[in-house]
């Protein structure tokens, strides 16, 4: 196992290097002149010129990257170019704002989801399955923005329940987590498109299980259906559903520009969208580096997590 | 809620492209709100809605590459400048408002005599001559790395600066300059900063006089600078704590949230009411109206551009409903050089009546009434008709040069050799260039077809420009759209002209961005001049580089619209109209309208809860 860990640390690492590259080649051919784009339209060329030598751009794109590297590994990210701040700090501010919101909504979706799929795979091919499949996949497949903007309409405009965004001045977990009625919304829209995905992988993975001669041996020995749901189709029916957790880190790193733009949630979604089209690409970087640890760490967590639930696959890599 | 200030260019012209524009005669409503009726009462908080404004910087001289013109949202209460623009609902000088109590001009208008009003910083110290002469000397350190700076004016044009009192400043110009245009672009940029405090080139060090020489200038404005970009500090640093106008600032943070308080000390006439003003960012258009329409605690919020048709419920929610000119001008540029992909539009965009052609198949009015529901300047030539009545030539005022005409812009391609084609494309049949012909560069059977490129993602620019496209085509002139994002644009987009039109930036033939921020000068200077940084397209005329001068240096009051006329009947840019701020506000709230392009919900000391009559 320690050693299996150790490659995949060295593998994680050589992504992450590969992505910083790919992201950093990229960019850098974007067309158009950044100092432009940043300073506007009647940027001087002596502005522009000035701008270049401020943030390094008049080096060759080798060196700027060395460059980058370097201060990346001092834990420098760089200052955005646009909103004249440390990567580092804008980043530290949105990060944990999205943690909350988007690790609620995923929990809340796992919650529901898997007992859900679970319910469901016992009813295989009966009418309450398939209700339950056509509302999850209906709700998949709506556009988050669209049931955002229609639970919005009812919920806020029309009965003045809830109030439809984070007010402005709230920036900290302590002060958002304090106003909890504003994550409401944003939660279980977020919660609606995942639902779908985990109740449907357990749905499939447990129809599996239940036809598995164990599951058919306990339910022979008289174990009762409860224990035989709880103790061993649960645990057995949730492997695809861990590789999904999984996978949902860099979602949750990454943010969720729609939820955040419509919440008034300024999150590291938003950080990136705005970044992009603003050429800002310090925070580019930093946000594609961030979430690509988030994505090697969330594959490692995945596969441990498979050794920890199946003892089978632990044993086949140590 | 938006700020387009002379220094906000940049960021103004972004925010434009989602919420613009101006009012006009010709189909625009003139609406200054609703009367408040009521006792007014003191005290009480603002909640003013702000759409994608972040401010980053404190300190008030923002560097050349810090372009983010929202800064000055930020500071403007807090450090007013020596001339306050707007009065009423006018753009013109506030003396009242000022810092100045006289401003003469002397000598052939080459000496400024600038007599400050006894007027104190919050801290009690009297504001003086050498919080002037603190700015002046900073600046003239610093002038490359000050974003306010236009090359060859304040501080490089100033031969000396003279204190000859505590309250009395003399400006020794190297040249002579119009006064109503040094006034109002020059001296309107420059805010009196307080020595006593600033003048430090650390955060503990020691008031000095550093700024006296070159190095120590240097030190100073790199200092405050620095320390003006963080943060944390803005709203408990005690160097920001030192202000000359109406508000201190009592909370910042970095999603762009700030709350001012009154400056109890506040010298000037307009003391605050209200107990405080908070500035509420929304991340974008959409979450500002759900939270409108959902009755919660906005005081005052601009409506977006896609939502106007929403204003009866805002009123059915307890609104009222005003809106503000734009200060800035709608343009759809011309790229006058055949360069790359421009090769064979160039040419055409070179004829005088070509452009003249396009401009009288442009719809304004109804673009005006249709996309923008009336809240819109008509767009009539360089200067927006309800920009104030000293800046409207009569020509302007009676439609400009070239109202809407299929049938002129016919007549007009067709005397210069076109076969025109209605609802195709026309193409030359009189090659040459003579007075009949197609004109220079323009072979026979070449196509009247133009690609207009234009900021994406605001559905109003998708109608207009569609509207646009529809008149041209029906008029014999192709056009296709492309819609790009903005900064994809502007990064995109160079100053093409006779010194430099690389193939790289000057591909496009014509090209929308939104508006261009006007000074509150609205001259041509920087837009249409020879070689000025703003004439994208490569316009030259030395005629208009002579009426441009004469409303900078000139000493006639005739010479604006001399400029004015001559420029709207030129079409170095193509006019179209520009699209108001909208903006609505608590029924019991009042003191915001009448309001000027300039200091558009930006002035809450004129703002006050009234108590409903009994």
């Amino acid at each position: 196992m320690t050693w299996y860990l150790i490659r995949r640390v060295g593998q994680a690492a050589a992504v992450v290097l590969g992505v910083l590259i790919l992201t950093f080649i990229l960019i850098h051919n974007e067309p158009g002149s950044t100092a432009r784009a940043i300073l506007g339209l009647k940027a001087t060329p002596a502005r522009v010129a000035l701008f270049d030598h401020l943030y390094g751009l008049d080096k060759p794109i080798y060196q700027q990257f060395v460059i980058y590297v370097k201060n990346v590994v001092h834990g420098n990210l760089g200052t955005s170019y646009q909103l004249q701040q440390p990567v580092s700090t804008l980043i530290a501010e949105r990060l944990p704002r999205d943690a909350v919101l988007l690790g609620i909504s995923t929990l809340l979706a796992l919650v529901v989801g898997v007992p859900m799929g679970i319910y469901q795979a016992l009813r295989h091919n009966m009418f309450v399955d398939d209700v339950l499949s056509g509302t999850w996949f209906t709700l998949y497949s709506a556009p988050d923005f669209m049931e955002a903007l229609l639970l919005i309409a009812l919920v806020c405009v029309q009965f003045h329940w809830l109030q439809p965004n984070f007010p402005g001045g709230i920036t900290s977990v302590g002060g958002i987590l304090a106003d909890w009625r504003a994550l409401i919304l944003p939660v279980v829209v977020l919660a609606i498109n995942t639902v779908a995905g985990f109740s449907q992988y357990a749905r499939s993975s447990a129809i599996q299980q239940l036809a598995a001669d164990y599951i058919r041996v306990v339910r022979a020995k008289g174990v009762p259906e409860r224990l035989v749901v709880l103790r061993h189709l649960l645990r057995n029916s949730l492997l695809p559903v861990v590789t999904i957790l999984g996978l949902s880190l860099p979602d949750i790193v990454g943010g969720a520009i729609i939820a955040e733009a419509i919440f008034n949630f300024p999150g590291m979604g938003l950080l990136f969208w705005q970044a992009a089209l603003s050429h800002d690409f310090p925070i580019l970087l930093g946000t594609t580096l961030i979430v690509g640890v988030a994505a090697v760490v969330g594959n490692l967590l995945a596969d441990v997590a498979y050794g920890v639930l199946d003892p089978r696959i632990r044993y086949a890599r140590t | 809620m938006r700020k387009t200030h002379r220094l906000a260019a940049a960021a103004a012209a972004v925010s434009l492209s989602i919420v613009i524009a101006a009012c006009g005669n010709s189909g625009g409503k003139i609406n200054t709100g609703k009367a408040v009726h009521g006792t007014p009462i003191n005290g009480g908080t603002v909640t003013v809605a702000e759409v994608g404004v972040s401010p980053n910087l404190i300190f008030p001289l923002d560097p050349s590459t810090n372009s983010n013109g929202y800064n000055v949202n930020l500071t403007e209460g807090m450090w007013p400048f020596l001339v306050y623009i707007g009065d009423g609902a006018s753009s013109a000088v506030n003396p009242q408002e000022s810092l100045y109590s006289s401003l003469t001009y002397s000598q052939n208008d080459s000496v400024i005599t600038i007599v400050l009003k006894p007027w104190r910083w919050s801290d009690g110290v009297p504001i003086t001559s050498r919080d002037f002469t603190f700015v002046y000397n900073l600046l003239k350190a610093n002038y490359n790395n000050w974003l306010g700076y236009t090359p060859g004016l304040f501080p490089v044009d100033v031969k000396s600066v003279l204190t000859p009192n505590a309250h009395t400043v003399v400006l020794d110009l190297k040249r002579s300059y119009n006064p109503q245009f040094y006034t109002d672009d020059q001296l309107s940029l420059i805010p009196l900063l307080p020595q006593h405090a600033w003048d430090r080139t650390s955060q503990n060090g020691k008031v000095g006089n550093y700024d006296e020489t070159s190095s120590g200038a240097k030190a100073v404005y790199n200092f405050l600078q620095k320390v003006g970009t963080k943060m944390s500090g803005f709203a408990t640093n005690p160097l920001w704590q030192v202000v000359d106008g109406p508000w201190k600032l009592a909370a910042f943070n970095s999603s762009g949230y700030y709350a001012w308080v009154p400056n109890k000390n506040y010298s000037g006439p307009d003391k605050p009411r209200l107990t405080k003003v908070e500035w509420t960012p929304f991340t974008d258009d959409t979450a500002e109206m759900n939270t409108l329409r959902s009755g919660t605690s906005l005081d005052l919020a601009g409506v977006p551009a896609n939502d106007l048709k929403q204003i009866p419920q805002l009123e059915a929610e307890g609104y009222s409903v005003f809106q503000v000119p734009t200060p800035g001008m709608a343009q759809i540029l011309p790229n006058l050089w055949p360069t790359g992909a421009n090769a064979a539009a160039g040419p055409l965009l070179r004829q005088l009546y070509i452009r003249q052609a396009l401009e009288y198949l442009i719809n304004r009015s109804q673009l005006v009434s249709k996309v923008f529901g009336g809240y819109a300047d008509p767009g009539n030539g360089p200067v927006p008709v309800s920009y104030g009545k000293q800046w409207d030539s009569p020509l302007e005022k009676a439609g400009g040069p070239y109202p809407y005409s299929p049938a002129k812009a016919d007549a007009l391609l067709k005397a210069h050799g076109w076969k025109v084609v209605p609802n195709g494309i026309s193409t030359c049949t009189s090659p040459g260039t003579g007075a009949a012909n197609c004109g220079a560069g323009i072979p026979a059977g070449d196509q009247l077809q133009f690609q207009l490129l234009y900021g994406s993602g605001t559905a109003a620019f998708d109608q207009q420009n569609a509207a646009i496209q529809s008149s041209e085509d029906a008029g014999g002139i192709h056009i296709t759209l492309k819609a790009e994002p903005f900064d994809t644009l502007v990064s995109t987009t160079g100053t093409c002209n006779q010194q430099s039109h690389p193939a790289s930036a000057c591909n496009w033939g014509l090209q929308q961005f939104g508006y261009i921020p006007y000074t509150s000068d609205p001259s041509g200077a920087g837009n249409f001049n020879t070689d000025a940084i703003g004439n994208y397209g490569g316009y030259a005329s030395p005629q208009m580089d002579r009426l441009i001068n004469a409303t900078e240096y000139g000493s006639s009051s005739a010479a604006f619209f001399a400029y004015e006329d001559y420029a709207a009947q030129q079409l170095p840019w193509l006019w179209i109209p520009l699209q108001s701020g909208v903006f609505v506000y608590k029924k019991n709230l009042a003191g915001i309208t009448p309001t000027d392009p300039f200091q558009a919900t930006l002035n809450p000391e004129s703002w006050y809860y009234t108590k409903p009559a009994s």
